[in-house]
């Protein structure tokens, strides 16, 4: 990876220790950023996927790790002095990008079962993936490529109805990763190599109206003392009944969604459809419904009795008609970075630009309430800058902070290819 | 018909004649020949017919032709199935001239690996038909004898261009079977989409795979030296065998009746390879595993035509392009298994950067198969970011003529030169921006594909009459 040209514009009136210390290690203009408590980037495109829509000329002061402030038209208040500034030279910034229905961190090799974590045959509602999540995985700074810097992991659990619990991570790489654990409870619908899909269906339902039975006996229960402790596993559908929880919910053919659409008014839950292959012979009943949709922008193949009607324009068409739609990478682990590549994908089918990156951004920070995913005061300072059009194959990332720090996207690939590019009269174990 | 007459066999007829004259005739006369015993190269041919076609006057496009080079503004004129000629300002009677202002134009796009029809969608037990996995070396099986012809997957590749195509057995065995091409045009049997002409391929498979589903069954191989143990074992059998056919051959060409070699379907396959008239197609991840091959090849006289995945192609690209290999590779895919674990973005441009080198981008996927310009961009754009100068009318040819050239088919198709069959892509833009999309296909100059007219978008049985939301 070739170090990016930013331009770093020092205080005029000192040269602080920090800025010392960088010019020092003359290769790296990271060390600066990552010690940097304010920065301010200027002279953006600046895409907030806020109201404020595309800012020009823009500029982003961030403090503390968190976006204090956003100036358009070049109207940068004079007194501001960041340890460190960027000249954008008019690129785009736009919000970190956000992964989401992966299992990032909990595989380093798919094949290598040791390096496994993301399912346990036992695994049951309870299922806290996010203690296996590796943030030195290999994966996290080649995932980042991608301008991704939030990842929402979905385990795939085991036998059990549910499949355990979402959690969310940022891609900092750090062992402080994992932002929140136990967020959503995840359960997987439709067709089954053995048995009935409609069995799913009831236990689901039993499971609600079981938990909803006993919040009602424990609340009408004259001594409140001596009501028992619901069970661990009981804990999290008792939270779906109190909209405390999302349900995330894999469902494609469209008789099971209609059954989740239909759980969801009976019990007040919040879900969210994710593949919904069939969602367009639906849409009406899913608009009403207020339900998103996570789904892949270019799985369109009929790969089973359950996603006959799939196509590369049903983002697009969801979304005119209403549906807020979260776009997922096609690839599960290892190739999450595509994730841009597919908003292109859409875009080339119908979406907008603006709706494909709310897609990826904001869209997935209101539904799993993250404090990111759009570029407006008071966000965690997710930002990444993008030589040009974020979605273009030819685009690259130039930077991108996460909590405000910097960081890279150099990965063990660039390592790999530098060292049999590099010509060696040695053996290639020699270049490092 | 068996294989031309080989070296040995003629030296001994240029000998003998005068010697052997007098005993050779007492012999004819004694021994009365019977029918000579051949085998059919060919029982399963092709039907493939051309679709209804128009001579087609393509004006004013950016053109790469897949051999290196680009044209601005420039016309392309397709007259009886064939490329005709390149150029400015062409005109031709009775062809349909199409205003292609901004658009661009390619070759048809080829994947050398694609398991469309053998592992068709949907994803059925019924229609898992892909690879052979009970023994280890299964040449005998032919993936054409798999193929259901109405697998959707067919129709969506050509939405993005793919116009031929080959399809190969799985990688569990040693020796998968044969793979077969096709032209990507709608037929309700594979021999109407069978590319005539075309040689066959071999499947062969290196690595984790044939170890993996082999070993758990406590049967060779268990380890990669078991691999290579079961390709010297199957070479050997094979050159007994071409040996075999030879004497017979000689022997009858001289008179003699003798025996022919029992038929054996499996080497029947492996000596095609042997007379060159089969090219090698093997998954391969691994550098040492490839120069061991290599080595094989050598070894049993054959080349080691094709590496597909090739993830680690890049650390000895200098011995593939030595050799005459060419490697098919993805761009990007990587980790799912050890020997995917030093995936590179930049592997297909340093493969493709030493001189004589053949550097092939394909699929292996009935998703990716759909934008198969797509792939090759991420390598296009990664590389130049790191150190490359490649040109998009580089960049083509790994998703065109480099395809054909690894399938045995670069005389016919892989680029728009005079005389090549009229395999044409109109992108609505830079084929290798994000947003390209295929506007229309031709495949020997006739239209199988127009993505604003439903009359060229043809339905697999399988869709037709389901609910409405499929195209």
């Amino acid at each position: 990876m070739k170090k990016n040209n930013l331009l770093i514009s020092k205080s005029l009136l000192s040269m602080s220790k920090r800025f010392a210390i960088a010019g020092a290690l003359a290769s790296s203009t990271l060390v600066s950023f990552v010690q940097a408590e304010s920065l301010l980037i200027m002279n953006a495109e600046v895409h907030t996927v806020a109201s404020q829509g595309i800012l020009s000329q823009a500029s982003v002061y961030v403090e503390e790790g968190k976006i204090s402030a956003v100036y358009a038209n070049g109207e940068v208040p004079k007194d501001i002095q960041a340890d460190s500034t960027v000249d954008a030279a008019g690129r785009i910034l736009t919000p970190g990008f956000i992964g989401t229905n992966n299992i990032l961190g909990l595989v380093e090799v798919g094949a290598v079962s040791r390096s496994r974590d993301a399912s346990d045959k036992k695994a049951d509602i309870t299922f806290d993936a996010s203690l296996a999540f590796n943030p030195k995985s290999t994966l996290i700074p080649y995932t980042r490529k991608g301008g991704i810097t939030s990842n929402i992991v979905m385990p795939h659990g085991g036998e059990s109805l549910f499949k355990g619990q979402s959690f969310v991570v940022n891609l900092s790489g750090e062992f402080d990763s994992v932002i929140r654990a136990n967020d959503a409870v995840i359960v997987e619908l439709g067709s089954k190599r053995k048995g009935s899909r409609a069995l799913t269906l009831q236990k689901l339902a039993n499971a609600l109206e079981d938990a909803q039975k006993a919040i009602a006996k424990a609340e009408k229960a004259k001594d409140k003392s001596k009501n028992k402790e619901p069970k661990r596993k009981e804990l999290p559908v008792h939270a779906l009944l109190k909209g405390e929880k999302l349900l995330l919910a894999y469902a494609d053919r469209a008789t099971d969604i209609l059954a989740l659409l239909k759980l969801k008014e009976q019990y007040q839950l919040q879900i969210v459809l994710v593949g919904a292959r069939d969602a367009l012979l639906v849409k009406e009943e899913i608009v009403a419904a207020k339900v998103p949709v996570m789904t892949s922008a270019i799985d369109n193949l009929p790969n089973s009795f359950d996603s006959l009607h799939g196509s590369l324009a049903m983002v697009a068409e969801l979304e005119k008609a209403g549906v807020k739609v979260i776009l997922s990478p096609s690839g599960e682990s290892h190739n999450i970075n595509q994730l841009r590549y597919d908003a292109g994908v859409a875009i080339a089918n119908g979406l907008s630009n603006t709706s494909a990156l709310a897609a990826v951004t904001a869209n997935v920070a209101d539904v799993f309430k993250l404090n990111t995913g759009r570029i407006t005061a008071g966000k965690d300072a997710n930002l990444v800058l993008w030589n040009n059009d974020p979605f273009e194959i030819s685009t690259k990332v130039d930077a991108m902070w996460i909590n405000g720090k910097e960081v890279s996207t150099k990965s063990r690939q660039d390592a790999l290819r530098d060292r049999y590019t590099t010509p060696s009269d040695m053996p290639r174990a020699y270049t490092k | 018909m068996l294989a031309k007459t080989t070296k040995p066999k003629r030296a001994i007829k240029v000998l003998s004649i005068s010697v052997l004259s007098i005993a050779l005739s007492a012999c004819l006369s004694q021994e009365k020949q019977d029918a000579k015993v051949t085998i059919n190269k060919n029982p399963y041919p092709s039907s493939y017919q051309v679709l209804p076609k128009q001579d087609t006057l393509l004006t004013n496009a950016t053109i790469l032709t897949g051999t290196g080079e680009r044209l601005e503004s420039a016309d392309i004129l397709l007259v009886d199935g064939k490329v005709q000629q390149l150029g400015t300002d062409l005109s031709a009677q009775g062809a349909v001239v199409i205003d292609m202002q901004g658009k661009w134009i390619t070759p048809g796009i080829i994947d050398v690996h694609s398991h469309l029809g053998v592992y068709p969608s949907p994803k059925v037990e019924s229609h898992s038909d892909g690879n052979e996995m009970t023994s280890p070396n299964t040449s005998e099986v032919w993936a054409e004898h798999s193929i259901w012809p109405q697998d959707p997957g067919f129709q969506a590749a050509r939405a993005g261009g793919i116009t031929s195509l080959q399809i190969l057995p799985g990688s569990a065995n040693l020796f998968g079977g044969r793979g077969v091409t096709l032209r990507n045009v709608p037929s309700h049997t594979m021999q109407g989409m069978k590319f005539a002409d075309a040689p066959y391929g071999l499947k062969m498979a290196c690595g984790e795979n044939p170890k993996r589903v082999y070993g758990s069954r406590k049967v060779l191989p268990s380890t990669r030296m078991g691999n290579v143990a079961g390709y010297r074992s199957a070479w050997i059998a094979a050159t007994e065998y071409k040996r075999a056919w030879a004497k017979y051959e000689s022997d009858y060409s001289a008179g003699k009746n003798p025996e022919a070699p029992k038929r054996d379907l499996e080497l029947d396959t492996l000596m095609g390879v042997l007379d060159g008239e089969i090219l090698i197609h093997n998954h391969c991840y691994k550098a040492e595993e490839m120069a061991v091959m290599i080595d094989l090849s050598k070894e049993f006289n054959y080349h080691a035509g094709t590496f597909h995945h090739g993830i680690e192609a890049y650390k000895i690209a200098d011995l593939l392009a030595e050799n005459g290999n060419c490697v098919a590779m993805w761009p990007d895919w990587w980790g799912f298994k050890m020997e995917a674990y030093d995936m590179v973005e930049e592997n297909v441009a340093i493969v493709d950067a030493v001189k004589n080198s053949c550097a092939v981008v394909h699929s292996d996927s009935a998703t990716t198969i759909q934008r198969l310009n797509h792939e090759a961009a991420k390598v296009l754009y990664r590389a130049n970011e790191n150190g490359f100068a490649l040109k998009e009318e580089d960049a083509i040819k790994w998703i065109t003529h480099n395809a054909a050239k690894s399938l045995g088919v670069s005389d016919k198709v892989g680029s728009l030169v005079s005389g090549k069959n009229a395999d044409v892509v109109v992108w609505n833009t830079n084929p290798f921006s994000v947003y390209a999309k295929a506007e229309q296909v031709f495949i020997d100059g006739a239209k199988v594909y127009d993505r604003f007219d439903e009359k060229y978008q043809a339905k697999s049985d399988f869709l037709l009459g389901q609910a409405q939301g499929n195209k």
